[in-house]
């Protein structure tokens, strides 16, 4: 009965905690990218400027650690059970990966591009015997392009 | 190539579903499937009691025996109560078992009948014994429930999964371990017709065995109408239903005609663990 009632509560901090923590993260991630709409974040190798006009070049990396929520990892569960998506996850995903990219370009500053840009995520803590302590990280690099005009 | 900033309309990446809706349909699923497979376990229990054999049964019994040999108190009470059950079987209550008598330390004022014909006899109920008639028309009633097959039906949904172990992992496995150690000996299940008919068959075994029937329901009229109900087990029920027992039992024999007759005493070492006891 006492292990009942501390799952139920875990799993309502759970849901109550995750969903506030999410709403605002996503609302901070909406606020910033609007901010930073300007500085182009792409994938191709190089860019058409002719070398001459490139003052600086660097790497820049961002990278976010996001957290699963008991809510998510009982509701995961369930989903190893039946199979089908792992909806649960995937805000966090996309979270960590929105986050890192935003994080990247903070550190370029006042680039004009960044290109060759990669993501790629990790999962923390994985291993631990104990628990399982989900962690999602997502790690942006690329290189950050200030061009003279 | 010239860069136009653009806002994502839509996040493709992360579905629409509410994750409580989610919730409730997994969580929802997962119960239904639980209820439906404890149905199916309580209905396989009728299917599976007539297609288990002697031998079958015998394995069975392996989840219990070992338990029962730990507190097995190897003592003249258990031959006492051996003798009786085997005079009673010798002529009257023929069965396809060979019961062997278990007597255990519990206040409980029950017995119980196990897979592969082991009779648990607790030291509460030969407490409250004070003849031998009346103790052998208590072993006659579950003589009665091995008679037919009631001790299986009895068991429950754990029989199924008894059962099931016992045909694919062999007799020792952990499962039947697991379900041997969590059985509560004393709560075994019988509907009010096993009982009848297990009633019936003792006061036959006992009219066969002694001529008379005098004693059979004396146990019945010493179970107090305040006593603890867990205690009792399934001779308790509940205490009109034991009126009915007694009704039931004194009508069959007035039918029958048996006669009454002199109550047997004790035997010796039964009387004396009676006399010690506080």
């Amino acid at each position: 009965m006492i292990d009942l009632i501390v799952f139920l509560t875990l799993l309502a901090l759970g849901y109550g905690a995750g969903t506030w923590a999410e709403k605002r993260h996503y609302r901070s991630i909406a606020q910033r990218e609007e901010a930073t709409i300007n500085l182009p974040a792409v994938t191709l190798k190089s860019v058409a400027v002719p070398e001459d006009n490139i003052r600086a070049s660097r790497l820049v990396c961002g990278s976010a650690v996001i957290s699963v929520d008991y809510f998510k990892r009982i509701l995961a569960g369930l989903r190893n059970i039946f199979g089908g998506k792992v909806k649960s996850y995937e805000s966090l995903v996309d979270r960590a990966r929105r986050e890192a990219v935003l994080r990247m370009k903070e550190m370029a500053g006042d680039a004009t591009v960044i290109v060759n840009v990669r993501i790629e995520t990790a999962a923390i803590g994985k291993q631990s015997r104990r628990k399982n302590i989900g962690c999602l990280e997502a790690v942006a690099y690329g290189t950050a392009l200030t061009v003279a005009k | 190539m010239k860069f136009t900033a653009r806002r994502i309309p839509t996040n493709v990446n992360v579905s629409r579903t509410h994750p409580l809706r989610e919730f409730a349909i997994l969580a929802g699923g997962l119960l239904a499937i639980a209820v439906g497979l404890y149905l199916a376990l309580g209905l396989a229990v009728d299917l599976i009691v007539p297609r288990i054999s002697m031998n079958l049964e015998k394995k069975l019994a392996g989840a219990f025996v070992g338990r029962l040999a730990e507190s097995d108190q190897a003592s003249d009470a258990t031959r006492s109560v051996q003798a009786i059950v085997d005079k009673l079987q010798a002529r009257c209550a023929l069965l396809p078992y060979t019961i062997t008598v278990h007597v255990q330390p519990a206040d409980a004022v029950n017995a119980a009948a196990l897979p592969g014909g082991h009779m648990v006899v607790f030291t509460g109920l030969l407490e409250k014994m004070t003849s031998e008639n009346e103790l052998a028309f208590v072993l006659a009633h579950e003589l009665g429930h091995f008679a037919h097959r009631d001790h299986l039906r009895g068991l429950g949904r754990a029989l199924v999964l008894l059962t099931v172990s016992t045909v694919l992992l062999g007799a020792d496995n952990d499962i039947n371990g697991m379900i041997g150690q969590g059985m509560q000996l004393t709560e075994l299940n019988f509907s009010r017709t096993q009982e009848t008919r297990a009633d019936e068959f003792a006061l036959e075994t006992l009219a066969c065995h002694y001529g008379h029937v005098t004693g059979a329901t004396d146990f019945f009229d010493k179970i107090p109408a305040e006593a603890d109900p867990g205690r009792f087990g399934h001779y308790f029920a509940s205490h009109p239903q034991n009126r009915r027992r007694i009704d039931h039992l004194k009508t069959m024999a007035r039918q029958r005609g048996y006669p009454s007759g002199d109550l047997r005493p004790l035997p010796a070492d039964l009387a004396a663990s009676d006399a010690s006891s506080p």
